[in-house]
């Protein structure tokens, strides 16, 4: 067993480890393939146990009984390590495999090493691509994975993918692929359309779950509601809330009617309040409902409304409540009837007052997940503390996404939920102003915290009452949140604050940092106090060559490390990569006409097993 | 190349001094000043106005660079003037039309706030009028934030749209959407009852409909714009971003006058003549 390999953590809502691979199976599993088609003398190398087949014959078939109970990726990897015999038997049973970047190894690596698998999940882009920070055509691509996991699992059921680039043709080939394909759930990809959609929907008959989730879907002009099947579907959940396309809403119907083992539905904006209310009354038995538009079609009727409140409160077991895309806030009130089952609750696209709010959220006593804009403002976050005590998760977004914007939360809503939410384990929070005494106190009061996560949206901003920067905050956080794996740093920082992270930020897995630090000190405290780092993702802080040097240690053990607009020079880049050959050190966005010029604008590096990639675009130079 | 970059550039590179002097000369609030300071990047393999910038950038930056790795304890204000050669990735940062209320900082900078694409546009496309009321006109500082697209965007692009049998144009601002999709949509929204409205009036049907198949063909009405060649074209054929660099305004005609469009441009023409 490598030395070095830390024990891994779970994260918060991603459960990333390091890739099923690690440096040292991969020598074993290149030896043990080579063994298989062997020669007798290397597979008598190969087992431990060797000479007499029975015995290994019966260990492997205990083995077999006993491993296919592991479902943890953590533990599977570390049975794997045991021994050769172990690593193959675990690679026979292991029927779920998690790939936290496509380009860790190449698809072949994945299906020579794992024979039964029957659920992938796959990631590719790194997150900060999702703010224009990378440009479009990286890669990321699923189309080798398609089609190598075509031949190879024809008995495959579920992919989950995030941040990949898929093409209506991948869709086409997954669905004739895979006759028992189940899930397919896709997060904020992009790179097909409604054709593809269609082309899912009509050839797997026996799918569960289509979820669309923040990606970005092409409008072919395909109907592809009426693309389902006829006769009973096995759906589970179908969601399509980031579906730009109008819906053939009779189609719609139909198929929910026909679907008797749905709970979770989420409609997208052209969905209208009427249409939403027909589909209630269809299927009560909904556990999760994303609401669409909740605004009118048409223009307000002179007839007699429908009575939106009982179709809700026919919905006695909807406990997830999501959509309100383009609210009319009139008809908030019909959801009032659900409220007291509710645990998540996401008002993200629906710019709700305090006033609107307040009666709402007085009835959501069992809420644990709670999504929403900042225009509910300090009051509502009050209100929010006031009543969800049971609260775990909390997202605030900026209405107004802009740094001069007004802000209509601040330190006094952040400090209310501290007190009022004791059990917080995640919190996302946009703010245009913020005091290290809420964040300290936030520390103090919610010692469950693993996602702490605080946007302060001008950038450098210190603590607005005492104009000191946002290191005391940031420091109490990672000293008294002992179970801290995710952290995401804003305002201003100095190196302080930095130190204070590599002295306690123990279990940090993902760090994300912009605009910070005064030097190289700050990112070397990070590199050399967090043992646990995978994912670190900076922009714009004064860390240079140095500071990356610092890390070298390390990046075998990490996930990946993106910086971009740091003051890097292309020659240590080089060197880095010179002296890690298993590090993949991208540098994206060089320009093609000057090849000499030293400084870089991204770094993106990532450890691999199989050497840098053959789909590189021209922006990208790997060293 | 842009007159204005040709200005730009030789001052630009008269403003690196040696010494640490300049960054005090920094903490103006001389929007000219700042203008001149703003380094934008282009796209990788952009067109000869981003080559420019970057010859600019490298220099400045090998500067800051060397002047960086001098110093190790930064101030504040020296934090933000380096951010703000650094601030900008693959779009330029604006530039005329910005200027900061309360802070010296420059422009909006890409991707920050980090707030993904989707969740940007609530101010423009939400129907809702409770809550901080963001209208039309403060989308000019979203356009470079947290969208997909990575290629420069102009601020506020808001150009005319005219339908058939309405009388009254509207504007649109194109920078607030991201697809045709999001624009037809849009179109929608805009016309729809202000065509049922018009219908109303002239004897037919007051019901509001949706305005749909804009982008196929299919729908009653087509989506076509004038170009900056003055060409009429159907909106649809290329890249958004094309699309949006070189729309001049927009028109949404009867599909079935498609035919007839081709001498749109003509009976126009003849309409400002007779004025």
């Amino acid at each position: 067993m490598t030395q070095d390999r830390t024990e891994m953590s779970e994260d918060d809502d991603d459960n990333s480890q390091s890739p099923p691979l690690d440096l040292r199976s991969a020598a074993i599993a290149d030896h043990c393939s080579s063994s298989s088609s062997s020669t007798p003398n290397k597979s008598r190398n190969c087992m431990a146990l060797n000479s007499q087949t029975f015995p290994d014959h019966v260990l492997e078939n205990v083995l077999e009984n006993v491993l296919q109970f592991l479902d943890s990726r953590c533990d599977r990897n570390a049975a794997s390590l045991v021994c050769k015999s172990w690593w193959r038997v675990e690679a026979l049973t292991r029927s779920e495999v998690f790939i936290g970047n496509c380009y860790a190894l190449s698809p072949t690596r994945l299906t020579q090493r794992f024979k039964r698998v029957k659920s992938l999940l796959l990631k590719g882009k790194p997150r900060f691509a999702d703010f224009n920070l990378m440009p479009p055509d990286w890669g990321a691509n699923f189309a080798p994975w398609v089609s190598t996991m075509a031949k190879a699992y024809p008995w495959l059921e579920k992919v989950d993918l995030k941040r990949m680039f898929v093409t209506d043709d991948d869709l086409a080939l997954l669905a004739d692929s895979f006759p028992g394909f189940k899930e397919l759930i896709l997060v904020c990809c992009e790179g097909f359309g409604t054709s593809g959609i269609a082309i899912v929907a009509n050839k797997c008959r026996k799918l569960k779950v289509l979820d669309l989730i923040e990606s970005e879907v092409t409008d072919d002009g395909v109907d592809w509601i009426s693309c389902f099947p006829e006769g009973v579907t096995s759906l589970e959940s179908l969601a399509f809330d980031c579906v730009e396309a109008p819906i053939n809403f009779e189609a719609l119907e139909g198929l929910v009617g026909r679907s008797p083992f749905l709970k979770k539905l989420r409609l997208n904006r052209l969905v209208s309040l009427e249409e939403l209310h027909r589909l209630l009354l269809g299927a009560p038995q909904l556990t999760s409902l994303g609401t669409g538009s909740f605004s009118h079609d048409n223009a307000p009727q002179s007839e007699q409304e429908p009575d939106y409140a009982a179709a809700f409160r026919a919905c006695k077991s909807v406990v997830c409540l999501s959509g309100f895309r383009d609210l009319m806030p009139e008809y908030l009130p019909s959801i009032l009837p659900v409220c007291s089952n509710l645990t998540s609750l996401n008002f993200s696209y629906a710019n709700i007052s305090p006033d609107m709010f307040k009666p709402i959220i007085h009835n959501c006593h069992r809420l644990q997940v709670f999504w929403a804009l900042d225009s509910i403002c300090d009051e509502g976050l009050q209100a929010v503390a006031a009543t969800c005590k049971e609260l775990r998760e909390l997202r605030i977004f900026p209405f107004d996404p802009r740094e001069e914007s007004e802000g209509p939360v601040s330190e006094l809503g952040l400090q209310a939920i501290s007190e009022g939410c004791r059990n917080l384990e995640s919190i996302l929070y946009f703010c245009q102003r913020m005091t290290n005494a809420a964040v300290i106190a936030m520390s103090e009061n919610c010692p469950e915290l693993t996602v702490f996560r605080l946007c302060i949206m001008g950038r450098h901003r210190p603590d607005h009452v005492t104009g000191k920067p946002m290191d005391e905050g940031f420091g109490a956080i990672v000293k008294n949140c002992k179970k801290l794996t995710r952290l995401a740093i804003s305002g201003l920082l100095t190196d302080q604050a930095f130190r204070y992270m590599g002295e306690h930020g123990k279990l940090i897995r993902t760090l994300s940092v912009a605009f910070a630090g005064d030097s190289d000190m700050a990112l070397r405290h990070v590199l050399e106090g967090c043992p646990r780092l995978q994912k670190l993702e900076i922009r714009d802080s004064p860390f240079g060559d140095v500071a990356l040097r610092c890390g070298m240690h390390r990046y075998y053990n990490m996930r990946f490390v993106w910086m971009s607009a740091c003051p890097l020079s292309k020659g240590c880049c080089k060197d880095v990569a010179r002296a890690m050959p298993n590090l993949v050190v991208e540098v994206i966005g060089s320009d093609d006409d000057d090849d000499n010029r030293d400084y870089v604008e991204t770094l993106y590096m990532y450890r691999s097993l199989d050497g840098p990639r053959n789909d590189v675009p021209k922006f990208v130079t790997i060293l | 190349m842009d007159p204005r970059n040709r200005e730009i550039c030789p001052k630009l590179l008269d403003l690196i001094p040696q010494g640490r002097k300049w960054y005090q000369e920094e903490k103006i609030n001389n929007t000219d000043q700042e203008k001149k300071l703003e380094l934008r990047l282009g796209p990788p393999g952009g067109d000869e106005d981003q080559s420019t910038m970057k010859k600019i950038n490298i220099e400045t930056r090998n500067n800051m660079k060397q002047q960086q790795q001098q110093q190790n304890i930064k101030k504040e204000s020296e934090d933000k003037s380096f951010h703000c050669f650094n601030g900008n990735h693959f779009s330029p940062s604006n530039k005329t039309t910005y200027v900061p209320q309360k802070r010296t900082a420059p422009g909006p900078v890409v991707g920050w706030p980090p707030v993904r694409s989707f969740r940007k546009n609530l101010a423009s496309t939400s129907s809702s009028k409770l809550g901080n009321e963001s209208s039309h006109g403060d989308q000019i500082n979203k356009s470079d934030g947290g969208e997909k697209q990575v290629e420069p965007k102009k601020e506020g692009m808001f150009v005319k749209i005219n339908m058939d049998s309405v009388p009254i144009g509207r504007k649109v601002d194109l920078n607030a959407y991201n697809s045709y999709e999001q624009l037809s949509f849009a179109v929608d929204k805009l016309f729809r009852g202000l065509l049922a409205a018009q219908r109303d009036i002239s004897g037919g049907e007051g019901e509001e409909k949706p305005i749909i198949g804009l982008l196929d063909g299919k729908g009653e009405f087509t989506l076509t714009y004038e170009d900056n060649e003055g060409d009429k074209m159907l909106v649809g054929d290329v890249p958004w971003q094309m699309f949006v660099s070189s729309v001049k305004r927009l028109r949404v005609i009867k599909s079935s006058e498609i035919s007839s469009s081709l001498t749109f441009g003509c009976s126009k023409q003849e309409k400002k003549i007779r004025h």
